[in-house]
């Protein structure tokens, strides 16, 4: 519910601590593969994810590429970077928060050819989309169950393959598009397509707040913010940079954090014990319980940082009727994680 | 009419509320009240068709600009055109419901969002969305509803009085405009005053920490979920001080805020409230009063309006929306042949094109300028640079069961078989995205106990439930079910329908005095129309009968029909889709 362009201090939302937890371990690590935030009406999805925009790491990028390639990755570069890969230069350039709209066209989203260039010179040029701007960022969708499939489509294969290949009106050309993907969405709306759902790495569940006195607090904080945003946003300047301190030394230490074989013998215990077929479960589960250490500070992964991610992990890959509880039952998954 | 008065005067002058909603049948000047709002403040409203397109909405490419001089431009959408006024969108409710909710999403959040046609561009934009619906034609989701600050109901004024009143200014009205507005300019210059001292004072306003804790109580009571409904009660509350030229929020504000805000976040699903306790005689503090007091009451009058809020009056007399022509079509979505449904795509159109799609035409156009004539034009389109846009629309299935609940023999046998049959369609529309609904028909009536839903939580939630027992109006039933999935079919353009008819085939109710029940239920049957739906007849008899009324009622009905003796519930389910082709 921010107005305008400022938007409310991800350091200030109240509560909803797994939520905020799912979104900034794929920042410390976006190989997580993105997060799916359902819930109720008016639970401050949207804010959050917003707002995490605040909180966002800087990272290294191609100086002046139009797709921000990651110098360190070769493989996943645009043709241009790759031509002159020995002599790039580089720039730290934020992490953003991408938008895609609900009515977007898809030659928006993928990009397609630069009408105006072509007009003045008669040249094909490529005018990159939604997709180009993702890379290296987070693409966030609202309400992301009402996307028209055509478009969820064009996601699902730059998601899976990190690459947008634009094969139309006569431009061919493909650039990198590697991005953490965020969607909120409310379940009473529809539900997701299964290939889309199984694409998010994490899924959270949001209850809304049932204290009256939280909501309260909840409602003061947002009305003050909405008298005065700069000033409240200032005011909250500390506690942002430090948050963003952490996000970005536990991206630094993610590759150091061990994973030791008790650990990979703790996640495939729990993810079979749950009845999860496929690896996609347990790749996930590790990074983030690697993840959620780092962001703790540990050199190690410990059965706390299993236990922290297993539900939104497991949540959405979960072989269930509609009607079933989906909960992950606490008191197994302990008894799974007697060992590590 | 006051509360709805007062839900505009509260929009005028507060920047806290964003999005009102009024309802009500038609005639009972929803839009005559919104329109008057330019003239109480001052601001400009833009006019906001429930039928307009993404582009116009949002604002698309320049094309007299692009034409000119080859440069692409934004050129603004209506919601740009709003910014610093008034949004007025009549009749909301028959809005597609994505593009509806696009348009909430930037009256909230402040920003508008274009991605197409080669311009992407983030505007902001303070627009406050004033919107009108009539519940008879078709009801909105509660998702939806959530968005709206205030959203209150304005019902014809009863009494002989009032009616003559309104008539008379009516009718001096059309008979001099402006003389009319002479008489009453007074008025208008005393609201405008009103609002603006409002507006300067409502920053100013104050509430105890007490009122916001009673505040979110309420929005808990009500099973309002998110904090949404908190903040509007706040910011409501806070305008009608202001309106009252007070600075501090009573709990008579409050009060009148919460019918305003929570009605339509009220959970319908919840159990009503118990009533309230008698207050234990420690607590009984002399004149610190009413702490327990203003709960009990709000929350009896936010059950009886939330109650009647809900039931859909589908024996209305409302206007059926327009019809866009039925088709068959593949599931889920197929191509429109019309110039409506979202565009996909583009392709060289096959003869002459007529729904053009500009920017791939410019695309196309751009690449071969050269060589061509410009006499004065900037730019040269010729015939073979032609795209015309690929639509869809999503043709989904609603299937609307209607169940014989009277008291006949095998009744319970049969709504259990009728409650694994639904159970198994809604399981299903789990993932295909149908929509399942629900009407039982008994005594004299027929109810519509769940409206098509997509939400399977919810609809199992109702089948526990059934009311069962009394006669059979199968008439009435048919009826009531033509003219409900009518007006759905109508409002749900590109949507196959049907509806599931299990009876045994036997009525004896009629709708006319003296008439032979299932002669009528035939003679109906027989003039059936209904578009884009097909009728399916489950005999839920038990089959021994020479004489199979049910059967014969299919044939009247044009219908698919099926003996429930051989099927269980999930091979009913099945072979209502298998059948249907769905």
């Amino acid at each position: 519910m921010s107005r305008g362009s400022v938007v409310f201090p991800f350091v200030d939302i109240v509560g909803q601590e797994e939520m905020k937890r799912a979104l900034i371990l794929n920042v410390v690590d976006p190989g997580i593969g993105g997060v799916l935030l359902k819930g109720e009406k008016g639970t401050a999805k949207s804010t959050s994810v917003r707002s995490l925009g605040g909180v966002l790491p800087r990272r290294t990028a191609v100086k002046g590429c139009r797709f921000r390639c990651d110098p360190s990755d070769p493989d996943r570069m645009c043709e241009s970077c790759r031509e002159k890969s020995s002599a790039l230069e580089t720039e730290e350039v934020p992490m953003e928060v991408v938008e895609l709209p609900l009515g977007a066209t898809e030659d928006r989203v993928a990009g397609t050819i630069d009408i105006e260039h072509a007009l003045k010179t008669g040249e094909k040029r490529f005018e990159p989309g939604v997709l180009a701007r993702a890379n290296g960022n987070l693409l966030y969708i609202d309400e992301v169950n009402l996307l028209d499939d055509h478009i969820v489509d064009m996601l699902l294969d730059s998601a899976a393959m990190g690459v947008n290949y634009v094969e139309r009106e006569g431009i061919s050309f493909s650039h990198p598009s590697r991005f953490v993907l965020v969607g909120t969405m409310n379940p009473e709306e529809g539900d997701l397509r299964p290939q889309l759902l199984d694409r998010f790495g994490l899924s959270v569940d949001i209850k809304g707040e049932r204290d009256p006195k939280v909501r309260a607090e909840i409602v003061r904080r947002r009305l003050e913010f909405d008298d005065a945003p700069e000033a409240y946003v200032k005011a909250r300047s500390q506690e942002t940079e430090a948050l963003r301190g952490r996000i970005t030394e536990a991206s630094r230490r993610l590759r150091s954090v061990r994973l030791g074989p008790e650990v990979l013998d703790a996640v495939v215990t729990v993810t079979s014990h749950f009845g999860i077929d496929g690896h996609r479960a347990d790749i996930v589960m590790m990074k983030a319980a690697r993840a959620n250490a780092a962001f703790e500070g540990r050199d190690s992964v410990i059965a706390e940082d299993i236990t922290a991610v297993a539900e939104p992990v497991l949540s959405h890959h979960l072989r269930r009727r509609p009607f079933e509880d989906s909960s992950i039952d606490s008191e197994e998954l302990e008894k799974c994680l007697q060992n590590l | 009419m006051e509360a709805a008065k007062d839900a505009v005067r509260c929009a005028v002058c507060s920047p806290g509320v964003r999005t009102v909603l009024i309802r009500g049948p038609s005639g009972t000047a929803k839009t005559v009240l919104c329109r008057s709002l330019s003239d109480i403040s001052g601001r400009r409203m833009v006019n906001i068709p429930a039928g307009a397109d993404v582009e116009r909405l949002f604002g698309s490419v320049d094309i007299e600009r692009f034409l000119d001089t080859g440069d692409l431009c934004l050129e603004k959408g209506l919601l740009a055109e709003a910014d610093g006024g008034f949004a007025f969108v009549d009749d909301i409710n028959l809005m597609d419901e994505r593009t509806a909710v696009m348009v909430l999403d930037a009256v909230v959040t402040g920003r508008i969002m274009t991605e197409r046609d080669g311009i992407s561009s983030v505007q902001p934009a303070d627009i406050v969305l004033l919107a009108t619906m009539n519940p008879e034609e078709r009801e909105m989701s509660d998702h939806l509803l959530d968005r709206f600050d205030i959203c209150v109901c304005v019902s014809p004024e009863e009494g002989l009085d009032a009616r003559r009143e309104v008539l008379s200014r009516r009718i001096s009205y059309e008979d001099s405009a402006s003389e009319f507005r002479e008489r009453y300019s007074e008025e208008t210059e005393k609201e405008r005053s009103a609002a603006e001292y409002a507006s300067k004072i409502v920053p100013l306003v104050q509430i105890s920490d007490e009122l916001r804790l009673i505040i979110s109580e309420l929005c808990v009571k009500v099973g309002a979920e998110g904090v949404r409904g908190d903040i509007a009660v706040l910011n409501t509350a806070k305008a009608l001080a202001a309106l009252d030229r007070r600075d501090s929020v009573t709990r008579g504000d409050v009060e009148r805020a919460a019918a305003m805000c929570l009605v339509h976040r009220r959970r319908y699903d919840m159990e009503p409230p118990e009533p309230p306790e008698p207050p234990e005689d420690q607590e009984q503090d002399k004149d610190e009063d009413k702490g327990s007091d203003v709960l009990p009451h709000l929350d009896d009058m936010m059950f009886e309006v939330g109650r009647q809020f809900r039931v859909i009056d589908y024996l209305g007399k409302g206007k059926a929306p327009k019809a866009s022509g039925s088709r068959n079509g593949r599931r889920s979505e197929s191509e429109s042949a019309g110039a409506y449904g979202r565009q996909v795509s583009s392709r060289i159109p096959d003869g002459k094109a007529e729904d053009i799609a500009f920017g791939a035409t410019m695309r196309a156009a751009a690449l071969s300028q050269k060589g061509r004539d410009h006499g004065s034009l900037r730019i040269v389109v010729e015939d073979q640079d032609l795209r015309e846009k690929v639509r869809r629309v999503r043709n989904g299935c609603t299937v609307m069961f209607l169940v014989d609940a009277s008291g006949s023999i095998g009744a319970r046998r049969r709504m259990s078989a009728v409650k694994g049959a639904v159970l198994s369609m809604l399981k299903d529309s789990y993932v295909k995205r149908d929509k399942v609904g629900l009407m039982v028909f008994r005594r004299r009536t027929a109810e519509v106990i769940l409206p098509p839903t997509r939400s399977v939580e919810y609809g199992y939630k109702l089948l526990e439930d059934i009311p069962t027992g009394g006669r059979t109006p199968l008439s009435a039933a048919l009826v009531t079910a033509g003219e409900y999935m009518t007006s759905y079919s109508r409002s749900h353009p590109g949507e196959r329908c049907f509806i599931v008819l299990m009876t045994d085939g036997r009525s004896n109710v009629a709708t006319e005095e003296g008439a032979d029940p299932n002669e009528e239920a035939r003679r109906i049957a027989d003039s059936m129309r209904i578009p884009a739906t097909q009728w399916i007849v489950v005999n839920t008899g038990n089959g021994f009968r020479l004489f199979d009324s049910a059967s014969e009622l299919a044939s009247h009905l044009e219908a698919l029909y099926f003996n429930l003796e051989q099927l269980d519930a999930d091979a009913l389910a099945a072979s209502v889709r298998t059948a249907a082709g769905i």
